[in-house]
């Protein structure tokens, strides 16, 4: 009763709590002015000016020259704010569906796969949360699929010029304004490059910085931020940086019975998105506060948890350890604890600090402080993995059903995009008009390394109109998706 | 010349096309109408000649517009299933799940012109064009519907179509192809709505005969295929219309059908001595009895018989016996509880004369040629009489047992069927 009553006492306390430690600047300031004002009002207006006159012209200098000079030195070492003018999403089209029953149908009707691998798939597939919606490149409707080169790069074509011409629609920019393009796709890097590609179909400049990211995993999109993010530092006030994520199914279709290495064919969908970065604040919708970036793979069972590699019989796969929940877990952990001082108010860093201290204190008879992300972040795009990654990370971030929606629903009517299903969730979140002006969200990407990316962005401006990759469907949102699809 | 190796299609690509938008949790009951029919595949090919238009169709032009198709026709991309929960029938009832599974298509291609193929008249012309495969052994896996797109070495283009009888009849298929060929070039047709087909009416007793139109056949598991006693063939001819109106002159004023039916009756008959070709089965399709649905079975089947040996019996008085003295079965073939094979229980003709096959317009090229023939067919063999491309003529399809496919050909280049004026 008594351990009750004071446990509603501590929540009642808590939001005072919080007010006060994350304005302890005012708390403490506010005071003092009224302190001076009062002590000034005591002297009285004669004598302070008597004082200020005593004092001789070094000091007033300095003291009016040093204050300016560091705020001056303060402004110009600061990096640059990076902004997000727009950014678009590949829009699926109904030709390239790929319902359950065809999915299974497939796997069934071509020999190469045995009976357990069907039955395997089969699980797989009903309880992975995807939806009947989700699409696959025109190449794989084949039995068996084609993995060509030519069927790759129209794939890589489709999705990353129709996002492109989405963006440039959106931020009504013309081609020879970009000056940075950066892409990310993980498993397909042909000769000449994606970025090659965009800068022949759309005739870009010739001073135009590009970098094609290849086999940097499902976080990739993040990275690509990132660097666009520091070349943008360096570049010209106000430039344009293009970052395009992608990844390409068509030729890493596993055509072998490894079960670990089945996975991806289930789970993988086709996907893209592009977003335009700038220093250029005007017209911007988001600004970019923070990129924090960590990596696990010093450690053999990290490095190995996403692994291409070949099988018995020379297919060549990705193989998933059976550990790659722990392994996420632990580096969601090292993220969030470099991100946690960047993005917490103060409240919640100190009562994490106090909890961190007592427990090594009292030697872990208290239970670890998870701070509440609640208060640094009101949308979350987690990566939309699979299931289980999202149940995962709605369990250890204490994240509710409504905060991992756009996850879920994105996993379901997308599949796993990869690197930019953070982007689909993304737009979830503002088609269905939840997205407000002084929003922060928190984007958490995962992939292969391994490594956990997470960034930071704030809204200036949500989205206006309701275009974009979820228009045709988002009045049917959200679904509950079963357990066990039935079928 | 024999279809053979290379000389056929080669080259099998197969790929799924499924509805544009999802269906849901839909099932579409087959009536008994429907059911009568499980073990029969239509097999229709319609041919375009080389040029412009038919150059523009790629694959994905072609299979462009059947996404949306199958959104009004989603029990084609459906997949049959048998209702759990019927533990009085045994086996259960089957009915299709509208699960999107999808159609199958397959891209072949030929080494010879469209022209040269389409004069060679040896048989089996028309298998080669139609994807071959029956519903089971593993009916969830199994397509209802397969469309073959065969390129000829001259640029020209044959599209076969095998569909399963149980989801409608020619002239429901024939309109359904018809409506994509429409969404193809670009108008946006009207589909009437699927119905569900009404409940199961009471069965025939089960010790009941059976009709005369039909045989039973069974138990039919879930390869739904006739039990085959010898192999069968597909012959088509052309009978002109002058050729036509010289029969008619010359032998009996009735309808081309019946008229064209007495005298393959009659040669029938003929190979097949001593062996008596007394009772055929004539199968109808009749469009002003329709009721309107999209996909049904509603073909009227019936018999006739004669008294004497066809063979011996005037072409005239057969056709007069086919046009007045058919018996009516239909009702009674669909309460028939057991599983049965209608085309070739006995001799069958079919009468296509009033399906619109030439309906099929890609872009506004009408096929040069269209041809329907049928997969599942009984021992005694089926006849189909179809409009040929004026509409004038008629454009026959015998399936019959490979043996005797000889003798008919002999047979025919002696008759009046094919002698010209």
């Amino acid at each position: 009763m008594a351990m009750a009553s004071s446990s509603g006492q501590m929540k009642r306390l808590k939001p005072l709590y919080q007010l006060a430690v994350n304005n302890i600047l005012a708390v403490v300031t506010v005071p003092l002015a009224v302190a001076v004002v009062m002590k000034v009002a005591e002297v009285g207006p004669e004598e302070v000016l008597a004082r200020a006159r005593s004092l001789q012209p070094l000091h007033m200098f300095l003291a009016a020259f040093v204050p300016a000079a560091a705020t001056a030195v303060y402004l110009m070492l600061r990096p640059r704010a990076v902004y997000m003018v727009d950014y678009a999403c590949f829009r699926t089209s109904p030709n390239c569906r790929v319902p359950f029953a065809t999915f299974l149908e497939h796997s069934r009707v071509w020999p190469g796969f045995d009976e357990r691998s069907v039955r395997f798939m089969t699980r797989l597939l009903e309880r992975s949360g995807l939806g009947e919606e989700t699409c696959l490149p025109y190449a794989q409707h084949y039995i068996p699929p084609s993995r060509d080169l030519e069927s790759s790069r129209a794939e890589v074509e489709l999705v990353v010029f129709s996002a492109i011409d989405d963006l440039l629609a959106k931020t009504s920019i013309s081609p020879d304004d970009i000056d940075i393009v950066v892409v990310n796709c993980s498993l397909f890097a042909p000769t000449p490059s994606f970025t090659d590609m965009i800068i022949n179909r759309y005739k870009l400049r010739k001073d135009v910085r590009n970098v094609h990211l290849s086999g940097m995993g499902c976080s990739a999109g993040l990275i690509a931020v990132g660097l666009a993010r520091n070349l943008l530092q360096v570049a010209p006030m106000g430039a344009h940086a293009l970052v395009v994520s992608t990844e390409t199914i068509t030729p890493n279709y596993y055509m072998g019975q490894e079960r670990a290495m089945l996975l991806p064919n289930c789970l993988f969908r086709m996907g893209g998105a592009a977003v335009l970065l700038s220093t250029n604040g005007a017209n911007a919708r988001f600004r970019l506060a923070r990129v924090v970036r960590t990596l696990t793979g010093a450690k053999d069972g990290a490095y190995h948890c996403v692994y291409q590699e070949e099988d018995d019989r020379g297919n060549v796969g990705i193989n998933l350890s059976k550990d790659l929940m722990s392994i996420a877990g632990d580096a969601l952990k090292a993220n969030i604890t470099a991100m946690g001082p960047l993005v917490l108010p103060a409240s919640e860093q100190l009562l994490f600090a106090l909890s961190f201290i007592a427990r090594k204190v009292l030697s872990g008879r208290i239970k670890p402080y998870i701070p509440d992300f609640r208060t640094a972040f009101e949308h979350f795009c987690i990566h939309a993995g699979g299931r289980a990654v999202i149940d995962e990370l709605q369990r250890s971030l204490t994240l509710s059903d409504e905060q991992v929606e756009a996850s879920r629903m994105t996993l379901h009517r997308f599949g796993n995009t990869s690197s930019s299903s953070l982007w689909y969730e993304l737009a979830y979140v503002e088609a269905k008009g939840r997205m407000r002006r002084g929003d922060r969200v928190w984007m958490i990407g995962f992939g292969s390394g391994f490594k956990c990316n997470s960034a930071a962005w704030e809204c200036i401006r949500p989205a206006s109109n309701a275009g974009g990759p979820w228009a045709a469907c988002i009045h049917r949102y959200p679904v509950h998706i079963p357990d066990v699809l039935k079928h | 010349m024999v279809f053979d190796g290379e000389e056929a299609a080669h080259g099998h690509r197969l790929s799924t096309v499924v509805p544009s938008s999802v269906t849901g949790e839909t099932n579409y009951e087959l009536s008994d109408a429907d059911l009568a029919f499980k073990l029969h595949y239509l097999r229709g090919v319609y041919y375009y000649a080389a040029g412009d238009v038919v150059r523009g169709l790629t694959t994905k032009a072609l299979k462009d517009p059947m996404f949306p198709w199958l959104d009004a026709y989603h029990p084609v991309a459906g997949r049959v299933r048998r209702a759990d929960d019927d533990l009085q029938a045994a086996p259960p009832r089957p009915y299709i799940k509208c699960n999107d599974c999808g159609v199958r298509i397959v891209e072949a291609k030929c080494d010879r012109a469209l022209d040269d193929w389409l004069r060679d008249d040896a048989p089996d012309r028309l298998t080669h064009l139609c994807y071959d495969k029956v519903l089971g052994p593993e009916l969830f896996f199994s397509p209802l519907l397969y469309v073959q797109i065969t390129k000829f070495k001259c640029g020209g283009m044959a599209l076969g179509f095998s569909w399963a009888h149980l989801i409608g009849d020619v002239a429901s298929a024939t309109s359904c192809f018809n409506i994509w060929a429409q969404i193809l070039s670009g108008k946006k047709p009207d589909v009437s709505s699927l119905e569900p087909a009404n409940t199961p009416r009471d069965h025939a007793p089960a010790g009941a005969p059976p009709p005369r139109s039909v045989k039973p056949v069974g138990p039919i598991e879930d390869h739904w295929l006739v039990p085959a006693g010898c192999a069968m063939a597909c012959y088509s001819f052309h009978v002109t219309e002058p050729a036509l109106r010289r029969l008619q002159q010359q032998l009996s004023h009735a309808g081309s059908f019946e008229l064209i039916s007495a005298l393959l009756w009659q040669t029938v008959a003929k190979i097949r001595a001593p062996k008596e070709v007394n009772t055929v089965t004539v199968v109808k399709t009749d469009m002003s009895a329709r009721s309107g649905k999209s996909l049904a079975n509603e073909q009227t089947i019936g018999y006739v018989e004669t008294g004497s040996s066809p063979s011996k019996t005037d072409v005239a008085e057969l056709a007069a016996l086919l046009s007045k003295s058919q018996a009516i079965e239909t009702d009674a073939v669909a309460a028939f509880p057991g599983d049965v094979i209608i085309y070739g229980a006995n001799l069958t003709f079919v009468d296509m004369e009033q399906v619109a096959a030439y309906g099929l317009e890609l872009k506004g090229q009408r096929p040069a040629h269209v041809e329907y023939g049928m997969g599942g067919v009984g021992e005694e063999g089926a006849v189909l009489v179809q409009p040929d491309a004026d509409g004038r003529g008629r454009f026959v399809t015998a399936v019959l047992p490979k043996d005797e496919i000889p003798s008919l050909r002999a047979a025919l280049a002696t008759t009046l069927l094919l002698r010209d004026a």
